[in-house]
């Protein structure tokens, strides 16, 4: 009876993680057929719509990083007349209100907005919130402290909202400190496959694309009749993502809108952030499966899609769940079936497990890139898979462990950027 | 953080490339390349079950690397004759892999008993992924234009 039960949850949950090896393999192939057409079917949206625009930039002890992204802006190729830029200083005690401030009293665009130690420190939602009351543009953008976007990033995201379905944009997040050690390397080779691939295949596909949180942006009206950032989430960009989505607007992914990020650099940043994205998006799928089931705005392969990526953060714990349960079917059984699912474990090992892009989705989206060497790291991934394995399954026992005793789910744990990033980029 | 001034350019040079677009391959999709693979790997695969010195194992694993090979790398840009030469090395370097795993472990079955065999099928899948990612991504090396390689060189 008991191998009965082993054998029927195996195979559940292997028919599960095939659902995942499926979609992201008709992900790959989509997005190469599409690659068959050329660069200029990338061309969407209307380049000449150009509405005021407002930036958000929220900033917590990033005087490492502050300075550069504010020079930036003053670099953007947007016209300055439709642009305000607005530093939200999260109650800081480093130099970043000091560095925010020269910026602010040198270019009329800058705004700095103080938060004291009582309104502050509350996480990146609450300190968005407060940048959102004082925005003064039809589209609302915002980037993170570490993050270096191209200079005409502005205009790739506005255009898109010429189309009124549009409620929210995503652009592409590469890599700044990519050459600085093997952590660095395989969060570009993560973000490659996330983005170049992943994204944009659900984009072309007409699925769920996801707002990142950060080099992305959402019409003003739409984002004030939502409400703005829920402050209770801690995955507040796919929280996002999904009241967009079920307010009947969609999101597009411009690939040609890129923008620099400092990754993490070493494995305890590493897990601490995406302990953070784990919890969030397991909370979003609580929070919402049923609600994209529900929804009259979505059509069927929304849906399905929409429950992949809320479940998604789940795989890494059904992944090490299904790999305990074939051991003692291994020895139980003897049947010749079982090695052909057994095979399928290190399948599932470069595939569902980690930032949940297989490494064919990371290899395409590095030849796509026109990058020669860079998928010779892609075997090491599996080292950051099975790292996810720990951080999904904590992050999951938490969050139930919180649930059931009513205690507050929301932990901001910041990630603290170096501003090693800074040395790459050229000075003029 | 790179080590000299040399590496902090090329690394410059690399990410500016990237960001400046015309990144990467025009795909030209070819239809004929994926039916010749495919066929290919049917043939391959049946071999590999028909013949009695190869085990089920191998088998599995090689017919699992020919159909993920042929799928994700015969579609990008290359000639037919680079691709099944390509998927022709991939397959001698599973066969080989496959039977110096399989000759390890039964010297270790020889000397440590019939327990070492049970080690041997838990792990050579997981061996297998490993030389089948790594080749794979290698040969994306192979398979990129000329005209893209200077990004990082």
């Amino acid at each position: 009876m008991i191998v009965e039960i082993l054998e029927v949850l195996f195979l559940g949950l292997a028919g599960l993680m095939m659902a995942y090896l499926v979609r992201h393999y008709i992900f790959t192939l989509a997005v190469l057929r599409w690659a068959q057409k050329g660069r200029k079917a990338e061309a969407t949206g209307n380049a000449s719509y150009q509405p005021t625009v407002s930036i958000l930039i929220p900033a917590y002890n990033e005087e490492r990083v502050i300075g550069r992204i504010l020079q930036r802006m003053t670099e953007l190729t947007y016209p300055k007349d439709k642009l305000q830029v607005i530093v939200i200083d999260d109650a800081s005690t480093d130099k970043t209100e000091e560095i925010s401030e020269q910026y602010s009293s040198t270019f009329d665009l800058i705004k700095v907005l103080h938060r004291n130690e009582n309104e502050g420190r509350r996480g990146k939602a609450s300190a968005l919130n407060a940048g959102l009351k004082l925005v003064a543009g039809e589209i609302v953008i915002c980037f993170d402290a570490d993050y270096y976007p191209q200079r005409d990033v502005v205009e790739q995201l506005a255009k898109e909202f010429a189309d009124p379905e549009v409620g929210a944009v995503q652009g592409r997040v590469t890599v700044l400190n990519e050459p600085y050690n093997v952590v660095t390397r395989l969060v570009a080779l993560e973000r490659i496959g996330g983005y170049r691939v992943d994204q944009q295949a659900r984009n072309n596909l007409g699925l769920i694309t996801q707002f990142g949180g950060t080099v992305g942006g959402f019409r003003r009206d739409l984002l004030e009749r939502l409400g703005g950032w829920d402050e209770s989430m801690l995955a507040e960009d796919t929280d996002l993502t999904f009241r967009v989505y079920l307010a009947g607007f969609k999101v597009h992914y411009v690939n040609g809108a890129e923008c620099y990020e400092e990754a993490v650099e070493n494995w305890r940043a590493y897990w601490r952030q995406r302990y953070r994205w784990a919890r969030g998006h397991m909370q979003c799928a609580f929070r919402y499966s049923a609600a994209v089931l529900k929804s009259h705005n979505l059509v069927a392969k929304e849906k399905i899609d929409g429950l992949l990526l809320l479940n998604v953060y789940f795989m890494p714990v059904l992944t090490l769940l299904s790999w305990l349960i074939c051991i003692p079917l291994f020895f139980l059984l003897t049947q010749p079936w079982l090695f052909a699912f057994w095979a399928l474990a290190p399948i599932s090992l470069y595939s569902f497990v980690g930032n949940f892009a297989p490494f064919f989705e990371v290899g395409v989206g590095a030849y796509l890139d026109g990058r020669r060497r860079a998928p010779w790291l892609i075997s090491l991934l599996v080292v950051t898979f099975l790292y996810n394995i720990p951080i999904c399954t904590k992050a999951l026992l938490d969050l139930l462990i919180s649930r059931a005793s009513g205690k507050k789910s929301t932990c901001w744990n910041k990630t603290m950027h170096s501003g090693n990033g800074n040395s790459y980029i050229m000075k003029k | 953080m790179p080590r000299d001034k040399s590496k902090v350019a090329l690394a410059i040079k690399a990410l500016i490339c990237i960001s400046l677009g015309n990144r990467g391959p025009t795909l030209e999709w070819k239809t004929s390349h994926l039916v010749f693979g495919f066929s290919a790997a049917a043939i391959a695969s049946y071999a590999f079950f028909s013949c009695p010195r190869i085990n089920n194992e191998s088998a599995i694993m090689l017919t699992i690397f020919n159909f993920l090979f042929v799928s994700v790398t015969f579609p990008l840009n290359g000639t037919l004759v680079r691709k099944s030469a390509l998927l022709l090395i991939g397959n001698v370097i599973g066969l080989s892999w496959n039977y110096l795993f399989s000759a390890l472990a039964h010297v270790v079955a020889y000397y440590f008993g019939e327990s070492a065999n049970t080690l041997y099928m838990i792990l050579s899948p997981f061996a297998n992924l490993i030389w089948i990612v790594s080749y794979w991504s290698v040969c994306l090396t192979v398979l990129s234009k000329s005209e893209n390689r200077k990004t990082e060189d």
